[in-house]
């Protein structure tokens, strides 16, 4: 992705960023710190003016849009609140019951209420997997549910 | 009848305030605005309204002094912002579309000179004045419009600065030749000894920048501007001794300054300073501006203002042309650079130095005419420039259709 950058006597600096369709998002930085963004479409070249921003908004907003502003989750903490519910990661130990066989077979969502939202294998993930999608031992399984949902799941995919 | 200075300058700023404010209401530049003001409360007539006086302010003292630092910070802001590097890159296009403007534009001055009878250094000043676009009311305007986002501002910018180069060469040459009379090799001569001035305060600023910017460098916001509020008016004040114009030595000084990296820090903390004193540079002008002269001139300005503005339409979409933009966004050039003020301004005020007879004696107010009508046209133009572009049956090219024939 390129970035064009001119400047303009008397006002600030032009930003230009290369968007998906070869639109172009322009930001034009005034000197007095006040930022406009334009979306130019590449189909007519015509610029509509989106919003305005001070300064400080900018840095808020750019912040925001960074990633930055929030604290990102740690990864290493494996749950994500989701309202009531959480999404934990468990490895799948050769001896668990869901380790090689459907899911389906062992009826992870009647059994649990636990919802299988993907199954990571190796450098692969395999999202929103079938009923008859079948684990593997080492298999990574991504659940979300409430926490006594995710209690009852501890069962299949941890060794008894 | 006189009044103390602090009730002047009460008078004075109140007068500003009250105009920039009807200014903003109505969508239009401030500097028009600033020029009526002058007028109003200056010693043209009508000096009273029912017995209330009007003609409560003259241009002597402060006003004079402010107008000074006015033209200075207004000079001073425009050589900071002339961007070398952008002439550089891209110069033959830029060169192309400069002269372009250069040659119609100066010719349909000199036409009009002539038409009018200005004689010779009246022309001059005239083919200045109804060249060079005002980079503030355009930028500005670009700005508020938000084309500054789009292809043609670059044409407009570019054109922009070719003209402030020229018009700094231009202000050199003019006044060394319309200010002191003598012949044609004196004034030869002094233009030469203008720019030889001018070089040596570049060539110092250029070697010695990284010596400018230990100079300027101090963590007070206070001392800095001080420092290069100081600097620009005193060397550009030394010119006073020589025959270049304080206007032009105050644009080279800033863009001596404008190569230093403090270019933000200026823009921060100057811009109020030069507002204000800018404001009072052009009230000052209209001070100075005999309205019975306007008068006398509506004819001829109104001759003015259709042949150059069509110059500039013509030159504008031209150069949208050179740049390979589409004929509406050529158009768009063209529209953008309508408008004149601070520059012709200078040239006018310039012009009132100069003990001229017969018509040229007019030229000052000519510019400042000129100057009203052609900024708020030009602000009125780009405002309402899709009618015109209706109008004229101009669209936008879609890039779709690029390369077809």
């Amino acid at each position: 992705m390129t970035v064009y950058e001119t400047d303009i006597p008397g006002v600030g600096r032009k930003y230009e960023l290369e968007l998906d369709g070869d639109d172009r998002l322009v930001v034009v930085v005034h000197h007095d710190s006040k930022r406009d963004v334009y979306r130019r479409s590449a189909e007519t070249d015509e610029s509509t003016r989106l919003f305005g921003l001070s300064g400080e908004q900018a840095r808020r907003l750019g912040a925001v849009l960074e990633g930055t502003y929030f604290r990102p989750v740690e990864l290493d903490r494996v749950e994500v609140p989701l309202g009531d519910a959480i999404i934990e990661w468990y490895e799948l130990a050769p001896e668990a019951p869901l380790a090689d066989a459907t899911l389906a077979e062992v009826g992870v969502w009647s059994e649990t209420g636990a919802k299988i939202i993907a199954v990571q294998r190796g450098g692969e993930t395999h999202p929103s997997p079938n009923p008859d999608f079948r684990t593997r031992a080492g298999d990574v399984v991504v659940a979300v549910g409430t926490r006594a949902e995710q209690e009852s799941l501890r069962e299949y995919v941890r060794p008894r | 009848m006189a009044l103390p200075t602090i009730v002047e300058l009460g008078v004075v700023l109140t007068a500003l305030a009250v105009a920039g404010g009807l200014a903003v209401r109505l969508g239009q530049s401030v500097i028009p605005a600033y020029i009526l003001a002058g007028i109003v409360v200056g010693p043209s007539a009508p000096v009273e309204v029912a017995g209330v006086p009007l003609a409560v302010i003259s241009r002597e003292g402060f006003v004079e002094a402010f107008a000074d630092l006015g033209l200075v910070a207004l000079l001073f802001f425009l050589g900071v912002h002339v961007s070398f590097e952008r002439l550089v890159e891209n110069y033959r296009r830029l060169l192309a579309s400069g002269l372009l403007d250069f040659v119609v534009n100066v010719a349909i001055g000199v036409g009009l000179g002539v038409l009018f009878g200005f004689g010779p250094l009246g022309t001059l000043f005239v083919a200045g004045i109804v060249y060079i676009s005002s980079s503030a009311v355009v930028t500005k305007s670009l700005v508020e419009r938000g084309w500054i986002a789009d292809a043609e501002s670059e044409v407009i910018l570019g054109v922009l600065v070719f003209e402030d180069v020229a018009i700094a060469v231009y202000l050199t040459v003019v006044s060394a030749v319309a200010l002191h009379g003598g012949t044609l090799l004196d004034a030869a001569l002094r233009a030469g000894t203008g720019l030889g001035f001018l070089g040596v305060v570049a060539v110092v600023g250029w070697v010695g920048s990284a010596r400018i910017e230990r100079l300027l460098r101090t963590p007070s916001d206070e001392l800095f501007l001080l420092r290069v509020l100081g600097v620009a008016t005193l060397v550009a004040g030394t010119a006073r001794f020589t025959s270049v114009s304080v206007g032009v030595t105050a644009f080279v000084v800033g863009a001596v300054v404008g190569r230093t990296d403090t270019t933000d820090r200026i823009e921060r903390t100057l811009v109020p300073v030069r507002d204000l004193f800018s404001a009072v540079f052009f009230f000052a002008i209209g001070l100075s501006t005999r309205v019975a002269a306007l008068a006398d001139l509506a004819g001829l300005l109104a001759v003015a203002v259709v042949a150059t503005t069509a110059g500039k339409l013509l030159t504008g979409s031209l150069a949208g042309r050179l740049y390979d933009l589409g004929p509406r966004r050529s158009f768009r050039v063209g529209v953008g650079t309508v408008a004149r003020g601070e520059f012709s301004l200078v040239l006018a005020t310039l012009a009132a130095g100069l003990a001229a007879a017969g018509p040229a004696r007019l030229v000052p107010e000519f510019g400042v005419g000129y100057v009203l009508a052609t900024s708020v046209l030009g602000t009125l133009s780009m405002r309402h420039e899709d009618r015109l572009a209706d109008l004229l049956g101009l669209e936008f090219e879609t890039t779709g259709s690029e390369g077809e024939p």
